[in-house]
């Protein structure tokens, strides 16, 4: 009788214990997938940007310095990206991303302030079409960073709290994700507003 | 950004949801019941037993057939819709967008659609525009997210800024997170079985009516009565189905408005999507024919005519009030906006001051 009840008590334990790995896995995968998600809309803004100046170009031709500031930082926050793909731990390359992403984010509300005293460019259909994807990508990039967020914030949570955290340490789980913040943040969140009509 | 707090609401509309579908499928039990109760009694009459000692295994057996035959046509209707969105957009008679549009309006209703579906983590649903829908409306259907589809009005589309867009999106991306339309495509199939049951009544009393009475008159009476039976049970079923349905919707209509702004973190995009309706002459009126069967599915209440237990939608000065506490529409300026400011303002975003 007592063998039973044994028995019972340690399948309910490994049942628990079951449960909240997979619960641990699910986190864990959601975060992986978010900041995966994070790095694909990075690629589409930095894609972007040199047709963006490519099409500039012939109207601009007085900002050829912000243009180039442009394209460096583009390349700069390019490389940082290639760099850290999928390195979600660290937390010290994630926040040079974020610097580097910053800063592109700042000379591209230059241009675009600039742009406002060339009327052809304004008009310019093409331009237009660029502006609603540019817009689109920052806001891209703003989403996936906040669901990048909410979903570490999950995890942390699980990772950090009883009874979770003694199945996170038992089985190796992670230490707390870092969440993302971009100096910028302000002017991606209201990247709409920035539209130069 | 006000301090709307989405997740509390979120909480309080699930449980309220949750009570709701309980009421539904008790109340299906009731009607099996009671349908198995009249078999019992008709037929124990018939064959001469005293009343009040019927056959306990008779009535368990009536109520598990009506049961099985209500849920039965309810599946039968959910397998044959398919549970796929976009074959329900179509049936709604809208068109897709595809990427390769050049109309500028669509191409930022693509991206938003995009945006927000990155923002609910969910994959991109196929997305439509119901052509020549003056009114400000939008839609989601599809049993999962991977079958999805959402759709918006001509009318959203040319009225709506890029925030306002974002925010009706946002509320069809949140019914598709939450599984609404798989909900209410469930509840649709159980009110459809519940026709049903009126419709084997009906039969049965036209078939004493119209064909030739045979001499066997002790089947007469038994027949009228179940009849009579299935009419007044299945009547008080889809009664009651819409009534619990409608108040479903409500729920989570609320839900939708409070996970949509979990998604965009901008209450006053959805907010003002909602004064613009509330302003607006067309309003989120639809005069598509297909809409009073489907008007679960939109963003707003299509056809109007319904308040009360009936209304799909709730009314929508307390939707933008859930929002923002302090909305007031005597002197609010959006709500008061007519519907030529609201083309042009859109207008002049998307395709700039001289487009």
């Amino acid at each position: 009788m007592e063998l039973v009840i044994i028995l019972v008590v340690l399948a309910i334990l490994v049942g628990i214990v079951v449960v909240l790995y997979n619960r641990l896995v699910r986190l864990r995968n959601a975060v992986v997938n978010a900041f995966a998600q994070i790095d694909v809309q990075l690629k589409r803004r930095h894609d972007l940007i040199p047709r963006l100046v490519e099409s500039v170009k012939g109207y601009m031709k007085h900002e050829r310095e912000t243009l180039e500031a442009v394209v460096k930082a583009r390349n700069n926050a390019e490389q940082i990206r290639e760099q850290i793909a999928g390195a979600i731990g660290d937390s010290q390359a994630i926040a040079q991303l974020g610097q580097a992403e910053g800063a592109l984010g700042n000379i591209l509300g230059r241009l675009f302030a600039l742009s406002e005293s060339y009327p052809d460019l304004k008009a310019d259909q093409n331009f237009r079409q660029f502006q609603e994807e540019l817009t689109s990508t920052e806001n891209r990039v703003a989403y996936a960073r906040q669901s990048y967020n909410d979903s570490a914030m999950n995890y942390n949570n699980a990772a950090q709290s009883i009874p979770t955290n003694f199945v996170a340490a038992a089985f190796g789980f992670e230490p707390p994700v870092a969440m993302l913040e971009f100096e910028d943040r302000e002017e991606i969140q209201h990247a709409p507003d920035v539209s130069f009509t | 950004m006000t301090s709307f707090n989405f997740r509390a609401q979120q909480e309080r509309t699930r449980r309220h949801t949750a009570m709701l579908v309980l009421f539904f499928v008790a109340m299906v039990a009731a009607i099996s019941l009671a349908l198995g109760l009249l078999l019992a009694i008709v037929v124990g009459y018939d064959e001469g037993a005293d009343l009040l000692a019927i056959d306990p295994s008779l009535i368990i057996g009536g109520a598990v057939f009506a049961a099985v035959m209500i849920f039965g046509v309810a599946l039968v209707r959910l397998i044959s819709f398919g549970g796929d969105g976009a074959r329900v957009a179509q049936a709604l008679g809208a068109e897709e967008v595809t990427v390769d549009t050049q109309n500028p309006y669509k191409q930022r209703y693509l991206n938003v659609v995009d945006e927000m579906a990155i923002a609910a983590g969910l994959p991109r649903p196929r997305a439509f525009v119901i052509k020549h829908e003056k009114g400000i409306n939008a839609f989601a259907a599809g049993s999962s997210p991977e079958r999805a589809a959402v759709g918006v009005t001509h009318g959203a589309l040319a009225k709506l800024n890029r925030q306002e867009l974002a925010g009706v999106v946002a509320h069809e991306m949140a019914h598709i997170a939450n599984y609404d339309t798989r909900l209410n495509m469930r509840l649709m199939g159980m009110v459809f079985g519940l026709v049903v049951l009126y419709t084997l009544g009906r039969g049965i009393l036209r078939s004493f009516i119209f064909i030739p009475r045979r001499r066997d008159n002790r089947s007469v009476p038994v027949a009228l009565a179940i009849g009579l039976g299935l009419i007044a049970l299945g009547l008080l079923g889809v009664l009651g189905g819409r009534i619990l349905q409608s108040a479903i919707s409500r729920k989570r209509e609320y839900l939708a408005d409070a996970t949509g702004v979990q998604f965009t973190r901008n209450p006053s995009g959805l907010a003002n999507a909602l004064k613009k309706i509330g302003g607006g002459t067309a309003g989120s009126h639809m005069d598509n024919s297909h809409t009073e069967e489907a008007r679960h599915m939109f963003f707003a209440s299509a056809t109007g005519s319904l308040a009360g237990m009936f209304a799909t939608h709730p009314p929508l000065i307390e939707r933008i009030r859930a929002l923002e506490p302090h909305f007031d529409p005597a002197t609010d300026p959006i709500w008061n906006e007519d519907d030529k400011t609201m083309l042009r303002e859109s207008r002049r975003e998307v395709a700039g001051p001289w487009g």
